[in-house]
């Protein structure tokens, strides 16, 4: 019973990540109806921003996040405009869609090249320090991931909210023309929506580097988590996104540990598409917030 | 000629290889209301498009209050007072009322009146204020066909273009639609109304011109129009189908 509880908490913490980078996604997919397949590379590389801010600077993991924030940001702001404004405005999404695949490829290949293919991993002081309640261990790290994606979230959503900017993004969601015809600049709204959507993967990037050992191969496999933890969440939906990547995390953990590490990944998919199948929306989404697409 | 509000000359748009429109020219004069007519693919939506500045012409030129609007984005034409009622509404319907009505008033010229044009437009849409906290999708389509011109009218419009106000709606709500865009013309604002309802248009508007298969093939004043036998003819079939319609909804 105790390993069960275990078990579960550790996903629920670790997949907390994958709900922050889904909740990135989702802000891109709703505005420019892509999905931004980079978005694990972008993890990937600012996990490598604080690592080396740690080893070489010793500055800690955790105020690396105020650090990566703003610079993952512009960097949204930049690449939306250098990479993305044209293809944006195209009717045939595939161009889009062929521009993240071809920024994740390069970025991975990069990274590789300069850094090696050596796994990474900012050791702190306090890496294994753990909470003890009654028989149950929990991570000090992991339990600050949960508390950083709960704060990640709750600011995502209160800007979508009760800002003007916010309610345009969602406006724009709904019906791009309709903002373009209220004098909203549809480049402004797609460029904001990706510069949160990589500061999202930024703020995962930054906790995955003092929670887990990483190396240029992992932005795939992470983007493909993000798109499952999205698509289950249903798009759209920041607490949805978010909830779904604690999900995924805990069907991890338990087919990990019950089945084997193996198994995880094919289990999980499987999860995916039998949610896919009998609901189409996601498990929390409704109905009419994808038909647009 | 000093008081056009908006001048359309020789514009001609196409789609790919479709031309949609012809050497088309009209006016509109400050303060009116001008009805633009024509049956279904006749090329007003596309003439709409045009002057928001969604689509670009092939030729031609589109004048407000003097100044060419050619080379300008959707949002500039908006903020110098070129608002669009677009066709089926195109309401945010997940959004509140309310924040539907805030992002009419987005640009800062009409964000500065925020206050004065939503007592305005609640003035003008009682219902509206009513409803200000419910979702804009759970609206009847006369509320939502009210809401999309109150939005409109937060953007501070000086014309304010309708695309096919009474699209859907019962006559009961047409009758109260027209009602309303006759109150806000005689507040000032010009208006210029995209209508498949001829009979009613031609009723309440100025001036007005008809459109076939992209050419303006007829203009001038509504009473005269409505007076015209072709006219009539061309429109018995649409019009019966209309009222048919009405009764089913």
């Amino acid at each position: 019973m105790n390993v069960l509880l275990q078990v579960l908490i550790n996903g629920i913490l670790f997949g907390s990540m994958y709900g922050v980078a889904a909740i990135g996604l989702s802000l891109i997919f709703g505005t420019m109806r892509i999905i931004f397949l980079a978005q694990g590379t972008i993890m990937v590389l600012f996990a490598y921003l604080t690592y080396f801010l740690f080893t070489l600077a010793g500055v800690d993991p955790y105020l690396s996040i105020l650090i990566g924030i703003p610079i993952a940001f512009g960097c949204g702001l930049g690449v939306f405009y250098v990479l993305f404004k044209e293809a944006a405005a195209l009717e045939d999404k595939n161009v889009s869609l062929l521009l993240a695949v071809g920024l994740m490829y390069m970025v991975d290949n990069l990274m590789l090249n300069i850094w090696g293919a050596t796994p990474r991993y900012a050791a702190t002081s306090y890496s294994s320090f753990t909470l003890r309640i009654g028989e149950i261990n929990i991570s000090f790290q992991r339990l600050m991931a949960l508390v950083i994606a709960l704060a990640a979230a709750s600011i995502v959503y209160w800007f979508l909210k009760n800002t003007r900017l916010g309610t345009a993004v969602r406006a724009a969601s709904e019906d791009m023309v309709s903002t373009t015809l209220l004098g909203i600049s549809s480049n402004w709204v797609m460029a904001i929506a990706f510069g949160l959507g990589l500061a999202l993967a930024g703020t995962a990037g930054v906790v995955m580097a003092s929670v887990y050992s990483f190396d240029p191969n992992y932005g795939f496999p992470f983007a493909l988590k993000a798109l499952v933890a999205l698509t289950l969440g249903g798009i759209g939906n920041v607490w949805g996104a978010l909830a779904a990547g604690v999900l995924l995390g805990v069907v991890e953990n338990l087919a990990t540990y019950y089945i084997g590490a193996g198994w995880a990944d094919a289990i999980s998919y499987a999860a995916f598409i039998l949610v896919l199948i009998f609901l189409p929306y996601g498990l929390f989404g409704r109905r009419g917030v994808v038909k647009k697409v | 000629m000093e008081n056009n509000l908006l001048e359309v000359r020789d514009l001609s748009v196409s789609y790919g290889d479709v031309q949609a429109l012809w050497d088309v020219s009209l006016e509109v004069r400050e303060a009116q209301i001008v009805a633009l007519v024509g049956s279904n693919g006749a090329g007003k939506s596309t003439l709409l498009k045009t002057i928001s500045g969604l689509l670009h012409p092939r030729h031609g030129q589109i004048i407000f209050a003097g100044e060419d609007l050619g080379g300008l984005s959707p949002k500039h034409r908006v903020d110098r007072g070129v608002v669009q009622v677009p066709e089926g509404r195109r309401l945010f319907q997940n959004l509140t009322v309310l924040e539907n009505l805030k992002l009419g008033a987005y640009l800062p010229r009409a964000r500065a009146k925020y206050a004065e044009s939503l007592e305005r437009v609640f003035t003008l849409f009682p219902i509206l204020k009513e409803r200000a906290n419910n979702k804009a999708g759970l609206l009847s389509g006369g509320e939502q066909q009210m809401l999309a011109i109150a939005r409109a009218v937060m953007a501070q419009p000086r014309l304010v273009m309708i695309d096919e106000a009474s699209l859907g709606l019962s006559p009961i709500f047409t009758k109260i639609i027209f009602d309303l865009i006759v109150a806000l013309n005689q507040q000032g604002t010009t208006v210029l109304l995209v209508e498949q309802n001829v009979h009613m248009a031609l009723k309440i508007c100025h001036y007005a011109y008809v459109l076939k298969t992209g050419h303006v093939v007829m203009s001038g004043p509504g009473e005269q129009l409505a007076a015209d036998e072709e006219l009539r003819k061309a429109y018995v079939g649409e019009r019966a189908v209309r009222a048919v319609r009405g009764k089913v909804e």
